[in-house]
């Protein structure tokens, strides 16, 4: 495989990953947990948004910022029911996370039984591949990059241009100064959740265009949105995206890998082509996740 | 009689978990190790001992003892990035590392035979005990199991090296500010529980004689969870309690899926949709669990 | 016994302690005071080795100490009770008392398993030391509460007495009287300076009432800023202007 076509998939990894990455971060920044449940409400949204899609006749695009609003919701609604009542209690952040887990499995079973574990699709035209630099590309992955940048972007918009996004980076860098300041952090709460369950959604859904949509998908994903999350530094939105960068582009240099040789060792040996099975492409992230928290469980970039 | 041998294999399958629940209770409700991996135990102990037997011929109490060996020592190097890791983070490194273990076992073909399993493991003493007799066999062997770590597992929690767990799941600090080496302590820790785990993975094996990646999937993990959650943490007869209530609702929904106009895998997903939420309700109202940790009193 | 050469620790551009340098003898009561934020406690982190140090030198009975770990640093006899005192919430006071024992057995798995009598044996010893002390610090009737339970001074008094069950040469106390009320506070006092004279500890003090510094340190220390401001006698040190100056424009 050459380095056009790792490049490309890639992008697309990382524009789906690390819109799921930013609200990962932010909830494990500001409420101290990390939330085992956020890949499944970005499974939740995309697949809401494949109910608009396929059964109520929307527009894709549509469907899936509508998805990504009522999830926002479902976000501040469990947040209420569960972990709120665990925080005014004083519950420690592994208490959460542990529920979060319990949220996650009853979450994705809720899934489950309401949609059946079949894999799902959106209506979308079949896709032709166009070749760029000899490696192939089709209108839907660049749609994907696209509008990973594009949510990028507007994250940046929020964090840097809104008073809310100025709140939420003053509660990251040092939430006693902020709750001096008298930032009302309900509100705040509530706001962040909503925010990460949206992008979450939009992520999952590009995921689910690109693949398959099932119920299970945010078990399946969980791993290496951490992952990217971790490398990234926790609180670090920027990192977050880097992270994903840097974690799809590790996935798919391995796979493509030949590792004979090394094996070889230059003509000492001759073995033909050793590549990484594919069945091996999930414990890509959970290494690169093993060593990154071994070595550098601050993340590669500093927090801001 | 087929009501008496389902009870009895319900009774083996709780027996085998609740070793496994206690397993995970002296990491989690003693030491205070948050481990989602507790799954990779159960596969390595199994796998080992299964192929030992199947393919190499080991006679089965060696390839017990090998099991748990080998268990125990994944669950040393499970315990080395506790040094460096907070409680959060390591959890999430074992849910990865339990994944890890599957994933071997499910590609490496030429060990484990892949998606295919091992097959064909032989039941222990089969020529010495009458057919008819051996799942009641079995179920005492798995009950003397049981008592067997249940007393060992007491004692060491009711030791000075106990009462030093329960301080670093407490207040890390402080044991080290009294100079407890709390590291080596987390590895004895890990290395214990992974031998127990081991035998519950071994006992597993060569009871229903056949297993796969199948068997050894996250799903499982959470299973215990549930388990030391509901069961009550901090006690060993909580951990068999959970074992009790959790596959006692685990199993009888498979049958109510006889009455009730759902689907098998929508019962499944309801059955585990129900476990979710009691986690949920569980360490929201009562996060002791059904049977709470006992003071220790001196007289 | 403790000996502290200029001793640096920094948080990203904040020098939380510069240029530090402490004695403290063996048999002595130091006290160590100074405004808020001064870095007391940062010392005696550094000093445990709960915090790594940046710049200078740490001897113990002659041998650095520097870089090691803080349950090394305790097994070698330099031990320290914590500002806000930690009391494992699912432990009796008698627990307690118990874990911090000096010589155990059985605190590993072999030994507890297989070593059964000697255990044994050496618990009724401990115990027998941990109700002494407990009788001692008064709070025998307490001896089966959970740790967790404890008002605030009863805590400190714990801590006081787990120290104690470590038979250290040298005890940082960090804030002992601190939130504790009055007569428990005298009562502090007297089991410090018996345990002084009984078993001749070193003791280095954080302390912010100047009655508990002059009624038992033999010598005083006064941090601002991270910086060592003086050292002497408590009656030099409540005359020295650089220290009430400290006092009255930092605190």
């Amino acid at each position: 495989m050459d380095i056009a076509q790792i490049l490309i998939n890639t992008l697309v990894r990382a524009a789906e990953l690390s819109l799921l990455a930013i609200g990962l971060t932010m909830v494990f920044d500001i409420l101290k947990f990390a939330n085992f449940a956020h890949t499944d409400y970005a499974v939740l949204g995309a697949l809401f948004a494949y109910v608009f899609n396929r059964i109520l006749g929307l527009n894709l695009f549509l469907a899936i910022i509508l998805a990504a609003f009522v999830t926002g919701w479902v976000g501040i609604l469990i947040d209420q029911a569960i972990f709120k009542r665990l925080r005014k209690i004083g519950a420690k952040p592994v208490t959460l996370m542990i529920t979060s887990m319990g949220t996650a499995i009853a979450l994705r079973n809720l899934m489950r039984l309401i949609w059946t574990s079949h894999t799902k699709t959106y209506a979308i035209p079949l896709q032709k591949p166009f070749e760029i630099l000899g490696a192939r590309i089709t209108p839907l992955q660049i749609g994907i990059i696209v509008v990973g940048l594009l949510s990028m972007i507007s994250f940046h918009l929020l964090l840097h241009r809104t008073t809310f996004g100025k709140a939420l980076r003053a509660i990251s860098d040092n939430s006693d100064l902020a709750n001096a300041c008298a930032i009302d952090s309900e509100k705040m709460i509530k706001r962040m959740w909503f925010l990460a369950s949206a992008y979450g959604v939009i992520g999952g859904s590009m995921i689910a265009m690109e693949h398959l949509l099932y119920p299970r998908l945010g078990f399946d994903v969980i791993i290496p949105v951490f992952c990217a999350t971790i490398l990234g530094g926790i609180g670090n939105p920027y990192g977050a995206m880097l992270g994903a960068l840097t974690l799809a582009f590790a996935e798919n240099l391995i796979l493509a890998l030949d590792l004979a040789p090394l094996i070889n060792l230059g003509g000492l040996f001759d073995v033909g082509s050793i590549q990484i099975s594919t069945g091996y492409k999930p414990a890509i992230s959970f290494m690169i996740l093993i060593i990154v928290l071994l070595f550098k469980p601050t993340g590669i970039l500093r927090k801001k | 009689m087929p009501i008496i041998n389902f009870i009895i294999y319900l009774l083996t399958m709780i027996g085998i978990y609740s070793l496994l629940a206690m397993s995970l209770n002296f990491q989690v409700g003693f030491t205070g190790l948050i481990n989602f991996g507790q799954v990779a135990f159960f596969c390595i102990g199994a796998y080992t001992s299964s192929l030992l037997v199947v393919n190499a011929g080991v006679p089965v109490v060696v390839a017990f003892l090998a099991a748990m060996a080998l268990s125990g020592i994944f669950g040393y190097i499970m315990s080395i990035p506790t040094k460096s890791l907070k409680s959060d983070y390591w959890a999430i490194a074992t849910l990865a590392s339990g994944e890890i273990v599957r994933l071997v076992a499910l590609n490496e073909a030429w060990l484990t035979a892949g998606p295919f399993g091992v097959m064909g493991i032989p039941q222990i003493l089969k020529d010495l005990i009458p057919k008819d007799a051996y799942p009641v066999f079995y179920l005492l062997f798995v009950i003397a199991c049981i008592i067997m770590v249940y007393i060992f597992l007491s004692m060491l929690t009711n030791s000075p090296f106990g009462r030093n767990l329960k301080a670093i799941r407490d207040e890390e600090e402080l044991c080290l500010s009294l100079g407890k080496d709390t590291q080596q302590l987390k590895l004895q820790a890990m290395i214990v529980a992974g031998t127990v785990g081991g035998l519950a993975g071994s006992l597993f094996a060569f009871y229903i004689q056949f297993i796969s990646p199948e068997n050894f999937k996250p799903i499982e993990t959470f299973l215990m969870w549930a388990m030391i959650i509901v069961g009550g943490r901090g006690n060993f007869k909580g951990a068999i309690i959970g074992a009790v209530v959790i596959q006692l609702f685990n199993v009888s929904t498979r049958f109510l899926g006889n009455y009730v106009p759902l689907g098998s895998d929508s019962m499944a997903a309801l059955r585990m949709m129900i476990i979710g939420v009691l986690i949920i309700l569980f360490l929201l109202y009562r996060p002791e669990g059904l049977i709470k940790e006992k003071k220790k009193i001196y007289d | 016994m403790l000996t502290i050469k200029n001793l640096e620790k920094r948080f990203g551009s904040l020098k939380a302690l510069d240029d530090v340098s402490v004695e403290v003898e063996d048999d002595c009561i130091v006290g160590l005071i100074g405004p808020n934020g001064s870095g007391k406690t940062t010392l005696f982190n550094v000093v445990s080795g709960f915090y790594e140090k940046d710049g200078g030198e740490i001897f113990f009975k002659g041998a650095r100490i520097d870089g090691l770990p803080p349950n090394k640093i305790a097994k070698k006899g330099l031990c320290r009770t914590f500002q806000v005192s930690k009391a494992p919430e699912k432990m009796t006071v008698l627990e307690n008392m118990l874990l911090a024992a000096e010589h155990q057995i059985g605190e590993d798995p072999f030994s507890a398993l297989f070593m059964r009598s000697r255990v044994q044996k050496s618990e009724k010893t401990n115990l027998e030391r941990a109700l002494e002390l407990l009788d001692m610090l008064q709070l025998s009737q307490l001896k089966n509460d959970y740790a967790g339970d404890l008002s605030g001074g009863q805590k400190k008094l714990l801590s006081l007495g787990r120290v104690f069950m470590l038979k250290p040469d040298m005890i940082l106390l960090d804030e002992p009287t601190a939130g504790v009320n009055p007569t428990l506070r005298v009562q502090l006092m007297e089991a410090i300076r018996q345990l002084q004279k009984m078993e001749r500890k070193a003791f280095f003090i954080i302390e912010h009432s100047m009655k508990v510094i002059s009624s038992i340190c033999d010598k005083v220390y006064v941090l601002n800023f991270g910086q060592k401001i003086a050292e002497g006698t408590p009656e030099e040190i409540q005359q020295n202007e650089q220290v009430l100056e400290a006092y009255l424009s930092g605190a």
